[in-house]
């Protein structure tokens, strides 16, 4: 799953696999912008068909926070 | 100390330096600059641009994310004659080779996202601590010499340099100062873009004031901004309405914990709904939020305080000073009674008085009155109003998109024609985003595929959300695609 997650960043923010690391963080990069979260956010909750709660958008600010926040979902 | 007659805004940072040299005039991470060393900077930014061969008149491209070298040589620049041309680092390519096609800079600063064949010159390569400038060296320079020249998106897709002397910068930072009532203790934290007119404004606001500016990535991370809130203890800020949205999104009313420190909040840019605003005014019951209207060629012309305009929050305000005034005209240029749309029209302290280039000029002014292509009223109340957009530009989170571009690009991939219009994001969050119709006859092409091609070419608020095969496009008689019709 991890993977799966980094894949979705990485090619929402359009850039290598290979910069998505576990500390990277919005606003780290120019590519992940405001904009490039939300889309983060609503591509990950399409393609995993899940919602993340509201009250835990605030604090998914890295590519390890979304991966054990999805983890947490699917019950991996 | 320099002496820089032609720049108030220069004089003004110079007077802080001065008269509070330990002052912290920016903060960038760890780094503090006192107005002191600002000053110094500047000079030093100067001495270097001269030492290089640059000389009063010339034009540097200066490709901006948020660095405090950026600030120096920015400002260096204005005290020696040289005009900025002022780009974002993500510029796309075909924006960036248009910019420096016309404007053909002598020196690049900074980095950009694709600067192949491009000579920049990092931000940490210039030095700023050569020795003070000779004040022999400075031309004779008056307040109504080009200080930038500032890139907007015209309506033919293709961007338009608008020429902004130091008089029309220090115009627009004193109105904006005065309606919103920054001060020498605020502490303001800066997460716009340096590169668009409203970030760049905000910087010259804070400084001409003797504030203290923090300089912050950008909104992305919530967490991030909100601890600067705290630690720095910052009292007002700037943002879009795509910003708010974002925040009220990812933290729901959590920014209102700020409401006792923060004196003042600037929104600008784009369109903002009346229920926003109101949830705004109950957050911050004690803060001045400030919401203008301008445009890169007419800066902050209008402003509308919502607690002051609680009854009338549909305005767009009024004059930001008593040395700016707003007109409503028809096509001749006559002026139109109360009640009635016309184009909003400016002039004052901060509006231009030309573009780069002589062909852009045609139509934009009405004698000295400069057309915004915005149409509107002013209401028996004294406010203007604004009720719709003269100009097709397509406002995505504050980002005007033509649609021009968009259908260039579209069509190169080999659709036989498109047309692009505005349409509410579907997310609520945007504001305004791109739909694209298209003709259907050309290569047979799935949209999935579309979208991935154009995001070769496109940066991503520009790509589509919805996507429409016509059989015809409505168009004039003289072949121009009227996309208002296809507006339902």
């Amino acid at each position: 799953m991890e993977q799966r997650v980094k894949a979705i960043i990485a090619r929402v923010l359009n850039v290598e696999i290979g910069a998505i690391t576990d500390d990277l963080s919005s606003g780290d990069i120019p590519q992940w912008d405001s904009v490039g979260n939300l889309a983060i956010i609503s591509t990950i909750e399409q393609e995993l068909d899940i919602e993340f709660p509201l009250e835990d958008l605030f604090d998914l600010t890295s590519v390890r926070s979304l991966v054990d926040e999805v983890n947490q979902l699917m019950n991996v | 100390m320099f002496d820089a007659p032609h720049s108030q805004v220069l004089r003004l940072i110079a007077a802080h330096a001065v008269n509070t040299p330990d002052k912290v005039a920016l903060v960038s991470g760890s780094r503090r600059v006192t107005y002191a060393q600002l000053a110094a900077n500047v000079e030093g930014a100067a001495a270097y641009l001269h030492a290089h061969g640059i000389q009063p008149g010339d034009h540097i491209l200066l490709s901006a994310q948020k660095e405090l070298e950026f600030v120096y040589l920015y400002l260096g620049a204005h005290l020696l004659g040289v005009v900025n041309v002022v780009v974002d680092a993500a510029a796309p390519r075909e924006r960036l080779d248009y910019i420096v096609g016309i404007v053909k800079p002598v020196a690049l600063f900074g980095t950009a996202v694709d600067a192949t064949g491009y000579n920049f010159t990092p931000f940490n390569e210039v030095t700023f601590d050569n020795t003070a400038l000779d004040s022999k060296v400075l031309p004779s320079l008056k307040h109504t010499d080009v200080a930038d020249v500032m890139f907007t998106t015209g309506t033919t897709g293709v961007p338009k340099g608008v020429y902004l002397s130091h008089a029309n910068i220090a115009g627009s930072a004193s109105n904006t100062n005065g309606f919103i009532g920054t001060c020498a203790h605020d502490i303001e934290a800066l997460a716009l873009p340096l590169s668009h007119s409203f970030g760049l404004g905000r910087l010259r606001c804070v400084l001409t004031v003797g504030a203290t500016l923090v300089l912050v990535g950008n909104f992305a991370n919530l967490k991030v901004f909100f601890n600067v809130i705290a630690q720095e203890h910052v009292t007002g800020f700037g943002m879009v309405p795509a910003v708010w949205q974002y925040i009220k999104r990812l933290s729901g009313k959590r920014i209102g914990q700020f409401a006792d420190q923060l004196r003042y909040i600037e929104i600008g840019s784009a369109a903002l709904p009346v229920e926003d605003k109101r949830l705004l005014m109950e957050l911050f019951p004690h803060t001045r939020i400030c919401m203008h209207y301008g445009l890169t060629e007419a800066s902050r012309a209008m402003f509308c305080e919502f607690h002051e305009s609680a009854d009338n929050l549909e305005s767009i305000g009024h004059p930001a000073s008593n040395l700016v005034e707003v007109c409503i005209l028809d096509d001749q240029g006559e002026p139109v009674a109360d009640g009635i749309d016309g184009e909003i029209c400016v002039r004052g302290n901060m509006v231009v008085s030309s573009y780069f280039l002589d062909t852009d000029n045609d139509g934009s002014f009405f004698g000295d009155w400069f057309r915004t292509g915005d149409w509107g009223h002013r209401g028996t109340d004294g406010c203007y109003y604004l009720t719709g957009r003269k100009k097709e530009l397509i406002n995505v989170g504050g980002e005007k998109v033509s649609p021009v571009t968009i259908e260039r690009a579209i069509t190169s991939l080999g659709v036989a024609d498109c047309a692009c219009i505005a349409i509410p994001d579907p997310n609520g969050v945007l504001g305004e985003v791109p739909k694209a119709f298209l003709l259907k006859g050309g290569v047979e092409i799935d949209i999935d595929e579309l979208k991935q091609k154009l995001s070769q070419l496109l940066p991503p608020h520009e790509i589509p959300v919805q996507w429409e095969w016509v059989d015809e496009l409505p168009r004039t008689s003289s072949g121009k695609i009227q996309r208002l019709k296809l507006k339902k």
